[in-house]
């Protein structure tokens, strides 16, 4: 039997390395290669092509300002390309800087506007201050990924459906911390609602963004260690993307859900609260 | 020296008392109550030094401060120090304080300070300095001051007057930037010939050139970003050095002065050597920053050299309370640190235990995804590392970090409080590093105490 195989890209990691990237890719190599798939992972480095035909997922993080700057300018070139591919449903996370870059433009206080991908109607403001601090979001899980058009393969996966977590008393939370001065508003599906913490823009409760293939968020941590069910569900999304669907076997993580709720006390949220939302 | 400032004085001192008293530490909690009775007070006291000196930038300014203070005070000549890191502004109160008297008149008249980049510019407003050190700027607590960009701007906010001496590390591209195209300029680094650091994957802040945004290119690396650098696009490089540092051994570092000394000194080229007790490459960079300092200031190699070999570690630089188990203590708040500190570990090749200790406080830093940017990876590969233990308020991030660098989960003892630690460790006689943040290291050192003396 051939040994299915995840290709990962990570995007700009000499620039969009701020807050441990590494940390995620770990995780997705250790919980793919736990489940016997081969894993792969592709730096491309600002400047060099893309080759989003060998890719299943891409990883977009977040660096300083001046590194997102470069970024911003540099990328233009890639526009097109990865507009295709999200359209075709490529699966994409995108944390902090790289969430706001997946939008129209980052508008600074002096009303200065920074040109991001235009791959989502989402756009971003300057703010005054700084939302920084632990956050915890309740997922919303009843968002269909489809992937179709151009593809010979179409398949669909609901995250509530094919989620590996049919536990009912396994969090459906997302915890991490955030920590930005962009402001953002956008009308798609957000990753979930706010239960405690600023969100994409410390209004609406609501907190990053899900819409085909693209995971966008502010919650680094990193994201994925304390969340194994959205590593898990960035997974599925690949392996669908691929047309290849699976469900994908239990692991033992019991270490990543103590760690979490370690999270959801420290910020006294209690399990009712959880189940109200 | 005003009235208000006086009593604030008084104030101050009586609460220090009342908590050396009550056994707790009081290196910033008088100040603090002191800095609303009296803003000024710190600038009163900043105004009478007729010299001084700070160290500044990321990692290292407890440690150069220390030793500097070492090589410069003496018996005919005192300088005062903030001791222990306290370095925002009350502790720089709290500091100065200590050498005030009754009429808030400073005994001692000169100082040298470890001053936190975002004290940096305020004190220089108070006092201008006659020298400063930067010893790196690289990725610190980036939810307390925003990110690195926002540290650079308030480092050269502080450097603004030209007159200002800076001894600056120039194997680190960010602290030179801040020191290139000035006068009174020097440069300290280390001979790269000899370096077989690989380049690694470890976060590189300064990576880039910031006259013009280009990657740089490394020729040689010693850590985190210091290294032997240049820019492809502009004339951006690794300056020419002042201090060349060469580590000779496990005790010594010989030292090649360059410098054309104005009239009265020395011309030209002077070779010596200083010996310490430090562990870690990283505090040779100290030793180094320190003896530069000393020698723009004045101090003849000898002197130096008398001042290093006195010098003893502060708390939580590599701090070693004695066994059977022996306890290395290590502050650990950033990667490049952190990495610093395990790559002095896998110099260690006995068989070690290591201890996390990882607190999220303000001083901390909030964030703790730097952990997933130290090189835990390696240190499981190289350090011989027989027990991992965590503890902190973020005991069960360290140990999903460790799990995921390949560490077997049911080799990681989670210990709930830091009370806990001496006596989790006392079942082996293998050493413990401890690793703590900052919040965690006071009481720690304290447990690591009593158990010695048990």
């Amino acid at each position: 039997m051939m040994t299915t195989e995840l290709r990962i890209v990570h995007l700009f990691p000499e620039l969009l390395n701020l807050y441990a990237d590494q940390g995620n890719i770990a995780v997705l190599r250790s919980r793919a290669e736990g489940r016997g798939l081969s894993f792969t992972v592709r730096q491309v480095k600002l400047g060099q092509p893309l080759h989003l035909e060998n890719a299943d997922l891409l990883i977009l993080g977040g660096g300083s300002d001046r590194e997102q700057a470069v970024v911003a300018r540099e990328m233009q070139r890639y526009k097109e390309d990865m507009a295709q591919a999200v359209d075709a449903g490529l699966p994409l996370l995108a944390v902090c800087g790289g969430y706001q870059l997946l939008g129209k433009y980052y508008e600074l206080q002096s009303g200065e506007r920074i040109e991001g991908l235009g791959l989502v109607d989402l756009v971003t403001r300057a703010g005054n201050t700084r939302l920084i601090g632990n956050i915890a979001i309740h997922w919303k899980q009843d968002v269909e990924y489809s992937i179709g058009g151009g593809f010979a393969s179409s398949s669909r996966l609901t995250n509530a459906h094919a989620s590996g977590n049919r536990d009912e008393s396994l969090p459906h939370t997302v915890v991490g911390f955030e920590n930005h001065a962009g402001r953002t508003y956008h009308d798609y599906d957000p990753l979930g609602s706010v239960l405690k913490g600023g969100g994409n823009n410390g209004q609406d409760q609501r907190e990053g963004l899900q819409y085909k293939g693209i995971l966008g968020t502010y919650i680094h941590g990193p994201l994925l260690p304390k969340n194994p069910h959205i590593a898990d569900h960035l997974l599925k999304m690949a392996l669908a993307y691929q047309g290849m669907p699976a469900e994908l076997p239990a692991l033992n993580d019991q270490l990543e859900w103590h760690a979490h709720r370690h999270i959801l006390s420290m910020l006294g949220i209690s399990k009712g609260e959880v189940n109200d939302v | 020296m005003r009235l208000r400032s006086v009593a604030a004085l008084l104030v101050g001192r009586m609460l220090k008392i009342s908590l050396r008293l009550l056994h707790r530490r009081g290196t910033s909690l008088p100040g603090l109550v002191m800095h609303k009775v009296s803003r000024t007070l710190l600038g009163d006291l900043l105004r009478q030094l007729d010299t001084l000196v700070i160290v500044t930038g990321t990692n290292g300014k407890s440690t150069t401060t220390a030793l500097l203070h070492s090589m410069l005070n003496g018996e005919q000549d005192h300088w005062l120090t903030n001791e222990g890191g306290a370095n925002l502004q009350q502790g720089l109160l709290s500091a100065l304080m200590a050498y005030a008297n009754w009429r808030g008149k400073l005994v001692i008249k000169r100082a040298v300070l470890e001053v936190d980049e975002a004290t940096f510019p305020h004190v220089v407003r108070q006092c201008a300095p006659h020298l400063v050190v930067i010893t790196n700027v690289v990725r610190d607590q980036l939810d307390r001051y925003g990110e690195i960009d926002h540290a650079m701007h308030l480092l050269q906010e502080g450097l603004r007057d030209q007159g200002i001496t800076i001894v600056a590390n120039g194997d680190d591209p960010l602290a030179t930037s801040l020191a290139m195209g000035r006068d009174l300029s020097y440069f300290y680094g280390m001979d790269q010939s000899a370096s077989q650091a690989a380049m690694g994957d470890e976060v590189r802040d300064g990576a880039f050139c910031l006259n013009c945004g280009s990657e740089l290119v490394y020729d040689h690396f010693m850590y985190g970003q210091m290294g032997l650098y240049r820019c492809l696009h502009c004339d951006f490089a690794h300056p020419n050095l002042h201090f060349l540092g060469t580590i000779q051994d496990e005790t010594g570092l010989s030292i090649m002065e360059c410098i054309s000394w104005r009239q009265g000194h020395e011309a030209g080229r002077l070779d010596f050597h200083v010996s310490a007790s430090v562990i870690g490459l990283y505090n040779w960079y100290n030793v180094l920053a320190a003896t530069a300092a000393a020698r723009i200031l004045g101090r003849s190699p000898a002197q130096i050299s008398r001042g290093a070999h006195a010098y003893k570690a502060p708390l939580g630089r590599m701090q070693v309370f004695a066994g059977p188990p022996q306890r290395i203590l290590a502050l650990i708040k950033n990667p490049t640190g952190a990495n610093s500190v395990l790559r002095a570990m896998m110099e260690d090749v006995c068989e070690k235990r290591v201890c996390f200790a990882i607190n999220d406080l303000d001083a901390d830093g909030r964030d703790v995804s730097w952990l997933w940017d130290i090189n835990i990876e390696s240190l499981v590969a190289n350090a011989h590392i027989c027990a991992w233990y965590c503890t902190g308020r973020r005991r069960l991030d360290m140990a999903l970090r460790l799990k995921y660098a390949g560490v077997d989960p049911a080799s990681i003892t989670v210990i709930d409080s830091l009370e806990f630690v001496g006596k989790y460790t006392s079942q082996s006689t293998a050493p413990v590093y401890v690793l703590s943040t900052y919040t965690a290291l006071y009481a720690l050192a304290g447990y690591l105490q009593a158990g010695e003396s048990a």
